[in-house]
């Protein structure tokens, strides 16, 4: 029997691709014959590009080849280089039809819910293909029950899967080496969120909480570990306030960096609690890696998280409940808010001095070159039908003339940006040159 | 004193991109000489790698399956390069120009090149039988990917160059999951703590250099015709090792100073507009042996490259006798010429020019300045010694796979 996998893949980096090659890995050494199809090249022994209907119908030609297909499926890779309502639709009647040709598993990562319930006929069809596969699989109850309702589908249709049967421990350090080399304080209690840095995580969140604990000792930390994976302005943006978030919460500590597999690991043995305050998000892969290692974990009530969240976890509803898990895993009081003691002056001036004095934490803002975006490019997406072609080819009139000025202007940007970075460098030299002085 | 003999189950994994008797590049001599000093110490050695010869093409030239290079079984996978190489081109140029690339470009370029899927796979079912998979070097597809599998049984040997791919994030990892890293020369472990968070566990190991007992200079001036002083360069013939910058050096000078040009390796030599074609002699690819000769009959052995992590080929000139001109660009190089007094190095097109004119105006004065070479190749890269330390670095830093391989 041979067997197919759509998915990203090694070595992309990212929780479905990671996800994949862990089932990949775990299918080979049960002595089953699986091959992979990535949408990007990469180490799959396939790739072709999807998310469209021509992508789709190629991939139903693929599949006639193996006797069972398993898609890792999430909205991207059906839809994201599609042009509209039509050919979306096409997509969902491709789906159908793979779900003919040879024994196909969907296993659903993600999916948008607005359109099976705004669009009745998006519904029919995604009706007919999640019905037609032979198995659609999700990794928690709540996906499975909103699944079934968006779709309208047969009750038992939508089967669960264990998320992280196939994950292995990356690392074997224990928990005081873990903290050594990753220059965590040995007696801290450490709370973590890591991934990659992206505002629907919520990674604010918790650095907010541990603002408000009662911490007269200051032993509770906590560390936002991760990255951004493109450097899109939203992204950037909110990069660049958690960073200044952190640099104004004792105890926060932003770590950015692309971290391998086994120092993801280590950072989860090294934490006492890991703190999940994703706004939204369908399953975690970081809630199962921290079970492996037995980390207790603090999540918000999204998604699936409740489902996955291992024993003896908090899963809250809100910030308010989020520092109080904190504070009681981490064996503190929420800190008293109230403004009773302070005296505020009557004058302006009086006010102002305070208030700056108040935010004055003796640091020095850093210079906001990631404040700095590159020229955007207009998009040619659109969903009236018609639309996307003639903004296609006004891009095309123009772009001879537009292109190289944006691309100048782009230079000019990233050069501004090195600068601000090296200026921002020399001052901090500067300054710790001046605090090392003797007096 | 102990008398147990030391652990050396389990198989290492060396892993280069290429690999066979016609490849031409330092990293894969490097792992060439370190599979075969290991296995004669007794460990199993395997060699995973591709079926190319050419890095610009890397067409499937090498029959794919395992076949056994002396001591060592070695097995080779059919490499995939279906994509165009746009992406790899325009962001290439674009880290040459100095911009960031976001991790998702540097996601794209890295897989817009070659892709080899069955090694990746025979790592990923096989991984945890090997007790070492050594990786080399740092920047091509095979070290990146391969080395994402088992990164707890992954000895990096970097072969690291100060270079904008050095700086993109996708490596950071690569470096600092590793089990260890294996630096060939004190300037790259330098470089490398300037740019990546290590692991705990690194080392200077260098790399061996097997000098001849003796050496043919007369018979090599003799099977190529070659008569009077010439300078010598070895290894690829294009752009980002230096090779235009010393043909336009030496089509400026090569007429005052009376010198000929002769070049081994592969790449194309491509003559500046009028220079004489027999000014340039291109004996195209050659046999060690053959190397080793026309070191020795050349007047002085010239490294234009930059981006060196190591230099064999400097080491084996002075083996042979022969002074060297180095681009000090280069950190190693100039450190090795600094420590070995056996050579000098240029910081400008108009020293390299002097350089050459010096050595056309008295090779044998110039010549004489190699004098120290061959004792610093021999006390610091002698086979016996470095094989001795790869062989305690792997007994220390590794442990025999479990049974079964879990």
């Amino acid at each position: 029997m041979t067997e197919l996998m759509v998915t990203p893949y090694a070595p992309y980096r990212d929780g479905i691709a990671n996800y994949a090659v862990q089932e990949v890995a775990a299918a080979r050494a049960a002595g089953r014959d699986m091959e992979v199809l990535s949408p990007l090249p990469s180490a799959a022994q396939h790739h072709l590009r999807l998310g469209s209907a021509p992508g789709m119908a190629r991939l139903v030609n693929v599949a006639r080849g193996y006797d069972r297909v398993t898609v890792q499926l999430y909205p991207e890779l059906l839809f994201g280089a599609c042009r509209g309502r039509r050919e979306r639709l096409a997509v969902w009647g491709l789906l159908r039809a793979l779900c003919s040709v040879t024994e196909v598993e969907l296993r659903i990562h993600e999916i948008e819910y607005d359109e099976p319930v705004n669009d009745p006929t998006a519904r029919k069809l995604g009706h007919a293909a999640l019905s037609a596969a032979a198995a659609v699989t999700v990794h928690t109850e709540p996906e499975q029950q909103r699944l079934t309702e968006a779709f309208g589908l047969a009750p038992g249709t939508v089967t669960l899967v264990d998320h992280g049967s196939n994950f292995a421990r990356r690392t074997e350090t224990t928990r005081d080496d873990a903290r050594a080399s990753l220059s965590v304080p040995a007696d801290a209690f450490v709370f973590l969120s890591i991934g990659f840095v992206q505002r629907h995580k919520g990674f604010d969140r918790g650095v907010e909480a541990l603002d408000r604990l009662d911490d007269p000792d200051g032993r509770a930390r906590i560390y936002v570990v991760g990255d951004i994976r493109i450097d899109h302005p939203d992204l950037l943006d909110y990069r660049h306030e958690l960073e200044a978030l952190c640099q104004r919460v004792p105890g926060a500590e932003f770590r950015p960096g692309y971290v391998s597999d086994e120092e993801f690991d280590r950072w989860l043995v090294a934490a006492d609690c890991l703190v999940l305050p994703y706004r939204e998000i369908w399953s975690s892969s970081v809630i199962e890696r921290a079970g492996i290692y037995g980390v207790p974990v603090i999540a918000t009530d999204v998604g699936g998280l409740a489902a996955q969240a291992p024993a003896g976890s908090r899963v809250v509803a809100d910030d308010d409940a989020l520092a109080a898990a904190m504070a009681e895993v981490a064996g503190l009081q929420l800190g008293d808010r109230s403004v009773a003691e302070t005296t505020v002056p009557r004058e302006q001036a009086a006010i102002q001095e305070l208030i700056r004095a108040r935010a004055d934490d003796g640091s020095r803002a850093p210079l906001e070159a990631d404040r700095l975006h590159q020229t955007p490019r207009a998009s040619t997406d659109s969903a009236r039908p018609g639309v996307p072609q003639v903004k296609r080819l006004i891009a095309r009139v123009t772009g001879w003339q537009l292109a190289p000025v944006a691309e100048h202007l782009d230079e000019v940007i990233d050069r501004l940006r090195a600068d601000l970075h090296r200026l921002d460098e020399r001052i901090d030299d500067v300054e710790q040159r001046d605090d090392d002085a003797p007096a | 004193m102990s008398d147990q003999t030391p652990d050396r189950s389990g198989t290492i994994a060396l892993v280069p991109p290429r690999y066979g008797p016609e490849v031409v590049g330092g990293a894969e001599a490097v792992i060439t000489e370190t599979a075969h000093m290991l296995a004669a110490r007794g460990w199993d050695v395997e060699v995973l790698t591709t079926c190319a010869r050419d890095h610009f093409t890397w067409a499937n030239e090498y029959p794919a399956g395992t076949s056994r290079d002396g001591d060592v079984t070695v097995r080779r996978f059919e490499t995939q390069t279906d994509t165009p190489g746009v992406h790899r081109k325009a962001l290439g140029d674009q880290l040459l120009s100095g911009r960031r690339l976001s991790i998702a470009e540097q996601q794209l370029w890295i897989n817009d090149s070659l892709r080899v899927s069955g090694l990746w796979h025979h790592v990923l079912d096989h991984g945890a039988s090997y007790r070492a998979i050594v990786l080399a070097p740092y920047m091509f597809w095979t070290t990146y990917a391969v080395g994402q599998i088992r990164p707890e049984r992954t000895i990096l040997m970097p072969c690291l160059h100060d270079e904008p791919a050095a700086y993109l994030d996708i490596y950071q990892p690569l470096f600092s999951g590793a089990r260890g890293v294996w630096f060939l020369s004190d300037p790259e472990a330098e470089l490398a703590e300037r740019i990546f968070r290590l692991p705990a566990r690194t080392e200077v190991v260098g790399s061996a250099i097997t000098l001849p007992d003796r050496y043919d200079p007369e018979g090599f001036r003799a099977r190529h015709g070659i008569t009077g002083p010439f300078i010598y360069y070895a290894g690829r013939r294009e752009w980002a090792k230096g090779w235009t910058q010393l043909l336009d050096a030496f089509a400026r000078v090569h007429r005052a100073a009376g010198l000929r040009l002769v070049t081994s390796g592969v790449g194309e030599v491509e003559l500046p507009e009028g220079m004489a074609p027999d000014r340039v002699i291109d004996l195209g690819f050659v046999s060690d042996d053959e190397r080793n000769d026309a070191m020795a009959a050349a007047a002085a052995y010239v490294q234009p490259s930059a981006l060196e992590s190591f230099s064999r080929t400097v080491l084996e000139a002075w083996g042979a006798g022969t002074p060297v001109i180095a681009n000090d660009d280069s950190e190693v190089v100039r450190w090795h010429v600094e420590r070995s007094g056996a050579g000098v190095t240029y910081r400008s097109q108009r020293e390299l020019m002097e350089a050459l004119l010096l050595v056309g105006a008295d090779p044998d004065a110039f010549g004489a300045m190699a004098a120290p070479g061959r004792a610093y190749v021999t006390e610091h890269y002698d086979p016996t010694r470095i094989g001795d330390r790869v062989d305690q670095l792997l007994l220390d830093w590794t442990t025999p796979p479990a049974p079964g391989g879990s």
